[in-house]
């Protein structure tokens, strides 16, 4: 069987969560200013209600794992036990530059990049990722939203030259 | 209690419309760094590598590989190579893949 | 300026070393001795314990001592040869937490009887686990009381997995059902070892790691670690710099402040509080971004100044509205009973709590101590500026909400006050081979850094103590006596620490 194409996935993330999704969120060792721009998502200059996202504060509900932090090991227990409680369908989205690997080199204490212990369905880079990039990142995961990265390419000349 | 209620009707709608729309205040946000690439030079480029303080920046030859992952919008690379390095204004930056944030820009500028 | 007491002399050869900074160096037989008469007679407050090896394996313990009345710290250097240092707990219960790090981090243990607790290391930290020190040691156990209170209590887990947006922390809840009677914090889940990985490195990029340890102190805890660098160097900061620096730090306090408030809104159950203050709250990072590019003020700071300037019109436009809405805010908190009834007599520390284990910050001041690292231990431009700290009284979670909404009223001031003195700046510092200590007054309190630089000017040993580091352990007093599970989450919020500040 072939791999899934990017738009099959995207049509399956829509059909399992594009009209409601729970977020259960777990922080493996950030700065804590990710988890201050988390909680603004359902305050009202973003509202984030009005998706149909929810935040919960219980697993079981969960359809989508929020993760900030460089997967500090000594949260790894806490960590897979809360990816283990969460039902399928489910996916876990990485939020921040710890979380991709950026700010904490792998060592005896962190891991250092979130993918190194779960399987990632949606990266946010930032640092911290402002509340309209979470909301862009959940609303990919749930194939509301293309990605804009990806046709991007940083180099003013090539964009330019289009 | 009903002041609460008045208040919040006194002071109107405060909610985005994103996706509908981009607020104006987001041009004030650190974003990650787009490249003149004519104008990056081997030099240059090794000074922003240096100057790079979370491993967003590497060079492969002629090539700058950024990691939009990796890269915590500081400026410092802004700061180095102004002229050559600007903000990108993207803070749309989600994806679904880790390995499509590592672009890779030519540098076009020749050894500098 | 505070009026200055007779000074008393010094029970050690205390000299100058920097502005503001006097330090000796004693042998550990004179260590008991000398704390105790600092903290007895001179009244001093022990600001921290840390301790550093060398190369060659030699463990060095220093003391720091808050001499407010006399804006002076007072740093005590005392060499530890063997496993034993001389125990400073017994007599200073505030002392405690830092000797149990000292244990954990290079196997030196205290002289006392009293067991150690865990702090930073997790359970199955090994051997070969990073640490700040050399020598092996045997893993610290847990240590928990056992309670029996009128039948069974038992401890009840919660965490470290929490609600949306609150940090990773444990907290074991002992209980006989809804009293709690102990509660212990494990915050060992989020230690990354950041002394440890800012060894070795330039100032520069030890500030990019500083400011991102405790982000929503990024401020505070930078601008301690800027100035010990600058302290280190013998530099002075440009005037315009310095401006700028302070118009952040008081940014930084305001938007912290308002989010406590928030926060506290959220643990009462006032939805529509918490939703308008979490307006204010964004209507103010807004304003941060605005001013200075960045929502929560990362690199603004640099060693010997700033990176950039501030957008002065964009904070005389916006700041003053953003505080007038939060006085509207609190205005109409403090009128709803609903809410006020909770936070009334929860969560009380008393002054001699406050002072015996020596806190500091709105937490201290709430309390009635008159601490502010600001007006204690001025430098620019504080030493210029008109400043009153904010003190309460009574120490409850009502108490430390006034105290907050007092200080973002002055700090209002401040900043609007600076505005037009604010400006770019920034000189090369190079310390070498030398030390030095820097502090600030975040959010959360008086922010230490020491730092010393080898002879090629890289960081030696970096020790960083933010307020939270001071600040958690009166948590477990404040959470005993009458409170019950739900007034937990609310004394958390008024307390308004951060995991990541103690954790590192």
């Amino acid at each position: 069987m072939s791999e899934p194409t990017a738009d099959q996935l995207r049509r399956r993330a829509l059909a399992l969560f594009g009209r409601s999704l729970h977020i259960r969120t777990v922080d493996t060792g950030s700065c804590a200013v990710c988890e201050s721009e988390i909680r603004l998502l359902s305050a009202p200059p973003y509202d984030l209600h009005r998706l149909g996202f929810f935040l919960t504060p219980a697993p079981r509900h969960a359809d989508l794992l929020l993760v900030t932090g460089p997967a500090v090991r000594a949260m790894d227990n806490a960590l897979l036990k809360a990816y283990e409680a969460t039902p399928d369908p489910k996916a876990v989205v990485a939020v921040g530059a710890c979380a991709l690997g950026g700010i904490y080199e792998e060592d005896g204490l962190v891991h250092g990049a979130l993918d190194r212990v779960l399987p990632i369905d949606v990266y946010i880079p930032g640092c911290p990722p402002s509340p309209l990039a979470l909301l862009q990142g959940l609303l990919v995961a749930v194939g509301r939203l293309e990605e804009r990265v990806a046709a991007l390419s940083f180099d003013l000349v090539a964009e330019a030259e289009r | 209690m009903a002041y609460w209620f008045l208040r919040g009707l006194g002071h109107g709608i405060v909610t985005t419309r994103y996706p509908k729309a981009i607020d104006v205040w987001t041009q004030t946000l650190p974003t990650p760094p787009a490249f003149h690439s004519d104008r990056l030079t081997l030099a240059l480029a090794d000074r922003l590598v240096a100057v790079c303080p979370s491993r967003a920046l590497a060079r492969e030859a002629d090539e700058l590989v950024v990691d939009l992952g990796a890269c915590t919008a500081c400026g410092r690379c802004i700061d180095e190579g102004r002229g050559a390095v600007e903000a990108s204004g993207v803070f749309e930056l989600a994806s679904t893949s880790r390995e499509r944030l590592v672009k890779r820009v030519r540098i076009g500028g020749g050894a500098g | 300026m505070t009026a200055r007491t007779q000074t008393q002399k010094l029970p050690a050869a205390f000299a100058q070393v920097a502005p503001g900074v006097s330090a000796a160096q004693i042998d550990s037989a004179q260590l008991g001795a000398i704390t105790h008469e600092l903290a007895d007679v001179h009244r001093a407050r022990l600001a921290d314990l840390f301790a550093s090896e060398s190369e060659q394996g030699a463990v060095v313990l220093r003391a720091v001592y808050a001499h407010d009345t006399e804006s002076r710290y007072l740093v005590l250097e005392c060499p530890v040869s063997g496993p034993l240092f001389p125990a400073l707990s017994d007599l200073d219960p505030a002392a405690f937490v830092e000797e149990c790090e000292i244990y954990e981090q290079f196997a030196i243990r205290p002289d006392s009887v009293k067991p150690l607790n865990r702090m930073l290391m997790p359970p199955h930290a090994e051997e070969s686990f990073p640490r700040l020190g050399r020598r092996p040691r045997p893993p610290l156990k847990d240590v928990h009381a056992r309670h029996v209170v009128a039948g069974e209590a038992f401890e009840f887990p919660f965490g470290p997995v929490r609600a949306a947006g609150w940090e990773s922390l444990y907290m074991g809840l002992v209980t006989t059902g809804e009293e709690v009677l102990d509660l212990y914090l494990a915050h060992w889940h989020k230690h990354r070892g950041i002394e440890r990985r800012l060894a070795g490195l330039e100032s520069e990029r030890a500030l990019f790691f500083t400011e991102r340890m405790d982000g929503l102190n990024a401020v505070g805890n930078g601008l301690a670690l800027c100035r010990a660098i600058e302290s280190a160097a013998g530099a002075t900061v440009p005037t315009a710099a310095a401006h700028t620096r302070s118009i952040a730090l008081e940014l930084e306090r305001i938007y912290n402040h308002a989010a406590a408030i928030a926060a506290t809104c959220q643990t009462t159950g006032l939805s529509v509080g918490q939703a308008r203050a979490e307006i204010v709250l964004e209507r103010l990072l807004r304003l941060n971004a605005a001013a200075f590019g960045h929502r929560y003020l990362f690199d603004v700071l640099a060693p010997g100044g700033v990176r950039r300037a501030p957008d002065t019109a964009a904070i005389r436009e916006q700041l003053p509205g953003a505080c007038a809405e939060f006085r509207r805010v609190v205005q109409a908190l403090l009128r709803t009973n609903s809410h006020v009834d909770r936070l009334e007599t929860t969560g009380v520390l008393t002054r001699e709590q406050a002072e015996r284990l020596s806190l500091v910050g709105p937490l201290a001041r709430a309390s009635g101590c008159t601490i502010d690292s600001r007006a204690d231990h001025p430098f620019a431009p504080y030493d210029q500026l008109e400043l009153a700290p904010a003190v309460g009284e009574g120490g409850d979670v009502l108490a430390r909400m006034k105290v907050m909404v007092a200080e973002v009223a002055a700090s209002e001031r401040l900043v609007l006050d600076q505005l037009g003195d604010a400006g770019p700046g920034r000189i090369d510092v190079s310390p070498r081979s030398a030390a030095a200590l820097g502090w600030a007054e975040s959010p959360r309190g008086e922010a230490l850094v020491w730092v010393a630089f080898d002879s090629r000017g890289s960081i030696e040993r970096a020790r960083l103590r933010p307020a939270a580091v001071r600040n958690w352990r009166a948590f477990d007093d404040a959470a005993r006596a009458q409170n019950v599970f739900t007034d937990i989450p609310i004394i958390e919020a008024s307390f308004w620490l951060t995991v990541a500040g103690f954790a590192r």
